[in-house]
C-alpha cells in the first residue's frame, strides 16, 4: 500500500510539472478571445485550418458564445472582447447605445435567400410566384408578399400534403439576423421601394399581421435551417436564411447533400439584401480579432469551405466546387436595408 | 482575456491531483442522477426527457467505448426549461424533446452545440379494436374527430402534464387549436373565451392518469388497463412491441392533421468553461449523429437523418399498427413564448381536471429538527401559490387538497377546497404541528382512502400522496382491503426520507400503479414530481 502511495506521489508530481508547462507555455503564445457569435459562423470558427491560421500567424484562439444578432447588442458583455453580429444595423444600434467601439469592420458577405423543397419550388413555379432562369430560381417578393397576406393555404397551390397557409418560416426578427434582414426585407416589398420613417406608419400593421401568424420562431439562423433540412418538408415548407448556409452545408456534409441536393431548392429573392457580418471589438485584445480574420486565407477557406461571400471573392470563379445546383454566380439585384432607426422602430412593432 | 481563469484552472487542477490521491481506493463519486452508464474517471451529466431512456443501450456502449460515466437524469422538458434559467446548471448536457423548450430557456446564453438527434412526431395511440370501432382506422383523422370521440364517453385517454412534459404541451396545444376553430395562430385574446374553457374543461376530463414525462407515462400506460394515449410515435412502437410479446392488443396509431407536433431531440452542450468535458461532449454528439448509430436509433421508431425512414427499416414502423413512415409530417405552428405560457397557465389553473391530494406527512420522532424543516420548506413551496406558479403547480380553483399528520396513528385531518386562503391555510397547519411518536404509513392511507369515499372522483385527479422516513408499522393487509373496499384506482406516490423502507414503498406504488420518489437528495423536487402526475 505504501509503495503504491509513493508510487501515486511521483505519477502526481509528474502530472503537476506537465501541467505546469502546458499552461504557461500556452498562456505566453496564444491569446484568447472571447465574444457572442451569430449562430450561422461557427461554422467557420470551429473550422481547424481557420484556428491553425489564427494561432500560428496571429497567436489567437477565438472563444465564443452564440447569440443572435440583435440579442447580442443589448446583452450583458462584460468578459467580452468583440461582437460579431450578422449585419450592419447591429452596428448602428450598437453605436446608438454604447458609442463608436474600439473598432469595426465587414468580415463576410452573404445574401438572404429562400430555402424549400423541390415540390413547394414547382407550386411556386405554376403560381408565377418563383421563376428559373439559368437554371437559378427567383422569387418574385411582391406575388410571395401577396400570396402569404391573403391567407392562400398550401392547398390553394397544390400542395394538400401540407397543413395550413403559405408562410416563410424565419428566426424571431427581434432576436436573430436573418429573420430581422427578412423583416427588413418585407417592409422594402410592402411600401415598393427602401422602407423609411415616413413610408413605415402605413406597412407597419401590415408588417405584424404577417409575423402574428408565425407564431413561435426560432432565435437562431443555425437552429432554423438544420430544422428544415431534418424535419422535413412539412415541418418547414420555406425557410428565410442565407446563402452561405447551404454552400457550407453542402462542403461539409459531402455525402448527405448527394443524397438530398435533388430535393432541395434555393431561391433568390428579387431584390435581396445583403448580409453584411461585422466585427465588432469592444476591448483592445478583440481587436485583434479583425485583421486575423482578414487573413486572405482565411477569407479564402470562408468561401471555400463556408460560403460567404468575401471582399477578394465576390464574384468567385469556381462556384462550381460547392456542388450546389442554381448558385447564382453573382448578386445582382440587391436593394439596401432600412436604415437603423426604421429597423428599430420595426423591431419595436414586432 | 482569459489568463487568470487559466491560473485558476492550474491550481483546481493541481487540487484535483492531490485529491486524486487522497481518495485511491474510494468508489466512485456519488450521483443523483437516474442511471449511470459506464464506469470510468470521467463523466458527461445529462438532463434528459424520459423517452431517451430508450437509447440507454446505445449511450451504454458509448461510455464503454471512451471508458467514461455517462450520467443520464430524466426530468420532463418544461421542468428541463425552468432548470435552465437557473444560476447553476449542474449537468454538461440539456437533452429536451423539443429544441421550444431550449430556445426558450436558455435565456443566459449557456448552450452550445446544439443539434437534433432524431425527429418523433406527437400522436394518439388507441386500443386497435376501438380505433377500428370509431372508425379512425384507414382515414384522416382530425383533432375534431378525436374530441367528438372523448365528448361523447367513447375515449378515455393518458396524457403527460402540458406544464411538465413536452407530449403533453404539444397536444394540449393542438386541442386549443381545434377548439378555437383552426386559426391562423393562437392570441390572447382567443384564450379569454368562455366558451373555450367550458370545452377544455369537458375534453381534458377525459384524461385518466397523467405523468411528468413521456417515458414515465408509457410504462403507467403498460401497468394499467388504459383505452389511449398521447405519446411519441417511437414510444407507441415501443408500447405495442411490449403488448405484443405479452400477447395482448396493440394501439393504432394516428395522426391528427390539424394538430400534430414534432419533437426534435436536441441534445445541447452546458458552456461552463471546461475544455475537456466539451471535447467528451463533441465525441457523444458525434457519435450519436454518426450513420451507424443514426441508424440504430431509427430502429427504435425514431425518425432520423435527412432522407427519411429507410427502406431497411421500414419494419419498425408497421403498418398494422397505423404506422405511416412517409407521411409528410406537417406540423401545427406553436404560438409566441408570451401566449404559450399565457396557455400553459391556463391549463394549470382552470382547464385540466382539477387534482385531489391527499397529503399523508410524516411527523414522527425521527423527522425532528431538519426532516421537519425540510418538509415544511417543501410544502411552503406547493401551498403558498406565489412559490407554486414559479413551477406552474399552482392550485386550480375547484382543487382540493387533504393533509393528513401522522406518526404512530393519524394526528388529524385538513381539507382545503379551491386556490385561496384556505389552501394557503394548510401551510399553516403543516408548519405547527408537534413531532415526535411511532411511524404507522398505512394508517393514514386508509384514513385518506376513507376520506375519498366522499367525493365524486370521476371529477378529479385523485392522488395520495406519502412521505415517510422511516420503517412503518402496521400492516399492508389493512391498506389493501380498504383500497379493495374503495374500489377505484388511486395512486399512492410515495417519497422516500430519511431510513424509510424503500421495499414498502414500492410495494406500495406497485400495487396501486404509482411510483416512489427520493426526496433525500432534494425534497421539493421530489414534491414537484409528485405533483406532475396529478
Amino acid at each position: 500500500m505504501k509503495t503504491k502511495l509513493i508510487g501515486l506521489g511521483i505519477l502526481a508530481v509528474v502530472i503537476i510539472a506537465a501541467v505546469v508547462y502546458v499552461c504557461i507555455g500556452r498562456s505566453r503564445t496564444v491569446t484568447e478571445i472571447n465574444g457572442y457569435v451569430g449562430g450561422e459562423k461557427i461554422g467557420l470558427l470551429e473550422d481547424e485550418e481557420v484556428q491553425d491560421i489564427l494561432r500560428d500567424r496571429y497567436k489567437l484562439a477565438i472563444d465564443y458564445a452564440k447569440a443572435g444578432s440583435i440579442d447580442m447588442i443589448t446583452a450583458d458583455a462584460t468578459g467580452r472582447d468583440f461582437l460579431f453580429p450578422s449585419n450592419q444595423t447591429a452596428l448602428e444600434l450598437y453605436e446608438q447605445i454604447n458609442g463608436k467601439p474600439v473598432k469595426s469592420e465587414i468580415i463576410l458577405n452573404t445574401p438572404i435567400v429562400l430555402y424549400t423543397r423541390s415540390a413547394v419550388a414547382q407550386a411556386l413555379v405554376s403560381e408565377g410566384i418563383a421563376s428559373e432562369a439559368e437554371d437559378v430560381y427567383y422569387v418574385d417578393m411582391e406575388k410571395l408578399t401577396e400570396a402569404i397576406e391573403s391567407g392562400k393555404t398550401w392547398s390553394d397551390i397544390g400542395l394538400p400534403q401540407l397543413y395550413g397557409s403559405i408562410t416563410v418560416g424565419t428566426t424571431d426578427p427581434t432576436k436573430s439576423n436573418s429573420g430581422n434582414m427578412f423583416a427588413g426585407l418585407l417592409a422594402n416589398t410592402l411600401c415598393g421601394g427602401v422602407a423609411n420613417e415616413s413610408n413605415l406608419p402605413e406597412i407597419l400593421p401590415r408588417l405584424q399581421s404577417i409575423f402574428q401568424k408565425l407564431g413561435y420562431m426560432e432565435s437562431s439562423s443555425a437552429d432554423l435551417f438544420d430544422q428544415f433540412l431534418k424535419t422535413g418538408m412539412g415541418a418547414k415548407p420555406l425557410i428565410a436564411g442565407y446563402e452561405n448556409q447551404l454552400l457550407e452545408f453542402a462542403v461539409e456534409n459531402p455525402e448527405t447533400w448527394e443524397q438530398v441536393k435533388g430535393d432541395i431548392v434555393l431561391l433568390y429573392p428579387t431584390p435581396t439584401v445583403w448580409s453584411s457580418h461585422v466585427y465588432i471589438a469592444l476591448d483592445e485584445a478583440g481587436t485583434a480579432g479583425i485583421d486575423a480574420l482578414l487573413d486572405q486565407d482565411i477569407q479564402r477557406l470562408a468561401w471555400e469551405k463556408h460560403g460567404f461571400r468575401t471582399g477578394v471573392y465576390d464574384t468567385p470563379t469556381d462556384a462550381a466546387h460547392f456542388g450546389v445546383p442554381g448558385l447564382a454566380e453573382e448578386i445582382t439585384q440587391v436593394a439596401p436595408m432600412p436604415d437603423a432607426d426604421t429597423m428599430d422602430k420595426i423591431i419595436e412593432a414586432l | 482575456m482569459k489568463l487568470t481563469k487559466r491560473i485558476t484552472a492550474f491550481w483546481l487542477m493541481i487540487a484535483a491531483v492531490l485529491l486524486l490521491c487522497a481518495g485511491c481506493g474510494a468508489g466512485e463519486s456519488d450521483s443523483d442522477a437516474d442511471i449511470v452508464l459506464g464506469s470510468g474517471r470521467s463523466s458527461l451529466r445529462i438532463i434528459s426527457g424520459s423517452e431517451n431512456s430508450e437509447l440507454e443501450p446505445i449511450l451504454e456502449d458509448f461510455a464503454q467505448q471512451e471508458n467514461i460515466r455517462v450520467e443520464m437524469t430524466y426530468k420532463g422538458s418544461l421542468d428541463i426549461m425552468r432548470l435552465m434559467g437557473e444560476e447553476e446548471i449542474p449537468y454538461d448536457a440539456v437533452w429536451p424533446a423539443s429544441s421550444l423548450w431550449l430556445t426558450v430557456g436558455d435565456t443566459e446564453h449557456r448552450i452550445k452545440h446544439a443539434e437534433s438527434v432524431s425527429i418523433s412526431p406527437v400522436v394518439f395511440g388507441i386500443r386497435k379494436s376501438l380505433a377500428e370501432e370509431l372508425g379512425f382506422v384507414g382515414r384522416e383523422v382530425s383533432v375534431g374527430d378525436l374530441l367528438t370521440a372523448i365528448r361523447n364517453g367513447e375515449l378515455s385517454f393518458c396524457m403527460t402534464s402540458a406544464t411538465q412534459s413536452n407530449s403533453g404541451a404539444s397536444a394540449y396545444i393542438g386541442f386549443l387549436y381545434a377548439l378555437l376553430g383552426n386559426p391562423e395562430v393562437i392570441t390572447s385574446e382567443d384564450l379569454r373565451s368562455e366558451e373555450l374553457k367550458t370545452q377544455m374543461r369537458e375534453l381534458l376530463s377525459g384524461v385518466e392518469r397523467s405523468s411528468g414525462s413521456s417515458d414515465w407515462l408509457k410504462d403507467m400506460f403498460l401497468e394499467g388497463d388504459y383505452d389511449a394515449m398521447v405519446n411519441y410515435e417511437c414510444l407507441m412502437i415501443q408500447t405495442n412491441r411490449e403488448l405484443e410479446e405479452r400477447g395482448e392488443e396493440p394501439l393504432y396509431v394516428v395522426y391528427p392533421y390539424d394538430g400534430l407536433s414534432l419533437a426534435d431531440s436536441p441534445l445541447g452542450y452546458v458552456d461552463q468553461g471546461d475544455d475537456e468535458q466539451e471535447a467528451l461532449f463533441l465525441k457523444l454528439q458525434e457519435y450519436l449523429l454518426s450513420g451507424d448509430v443514426q441508424n440504430e436509433i431509427q430502429r427504435t421508431g425514431r425518425r432520423t437523418g435527412y432522407t427519411g425512414v429507410s427502406e431497411e427499416n421500414m419494419d419498425v414502423f408497421r403498418a398494422d399498427w397505423g404506422l405511416q413512415p412517409e407521411r409528410v409530417l406537417s406540423p401545427i405552428k406553436m404560438p409566441a413564448a408570451d401566449v404559450l405560457f399565457e396557455c400553459l397557465n391556463l391549463y394549470q389553473t382552470d382547464f385540466k381536471k382539477p387534482s385531489l391530494n391527499v397529503y399523508c406527512l410524516d411527523y414522527s420522532g425521527s423527522m425532528s429538527g431538519q426532516g421537519n424543516q425540510q418538509l415544511v420548506e417543501a410544502m411552503e413551496q406547493l401551498l403558498i401559490q406565489e412559490n407554486a406558479r414559479q413551477n406552474f403547480l399552482q392550485a386550480s380553483q375547484d382543487e382540493v387538497n387533504i393533509l393528513i399528520p401522522f406518526s404512530g396513528d393519524v394526528i388529524d385531518t385538513y381539507t382545503a377546497v379551491g386556490n385561496g386562503s384556505e389552501l394557503e391555510a394548510l401551510y399553516d397547519e403543516v408548519k405547527n404541528q408537534t413531532v415526535g411518536g411511532g411511524t404507522d404509513m398505512y394508517a393514514a392511507a386508509v384514513r385518506g382512502l376513507k376520506l375519498l369515499k366522499e367525493y365524486d372522483l370521476s371529477q378529479y385527479t385523485p392522488a395520495i400522496i406519502l412521505l415517510t422516513d422511516g420503517q412503518s408499522g402496521g400492516s399492508f393487509y389493512d391498506f389493501d382491503s380498504a383500497y379493495t373496499e374503495l374500489g377505484a384506482e388511486i395512486p399512492v406516490f410515495s417519497i422516500m426520507f430519511g431510513e424509510a423502507d424503500e421495499t414498502q414503498l414500492e410495494e406500495l406504488a406497485l400495487y396501486t400503479n404509482a411510483r416512489v420518489f427520493d426526496g433525500r437528495e432534494n425534497l421539493t423536487e421530489a414534491f414537484r414530481s409528485v405533483k406532475g402526475y396529478n
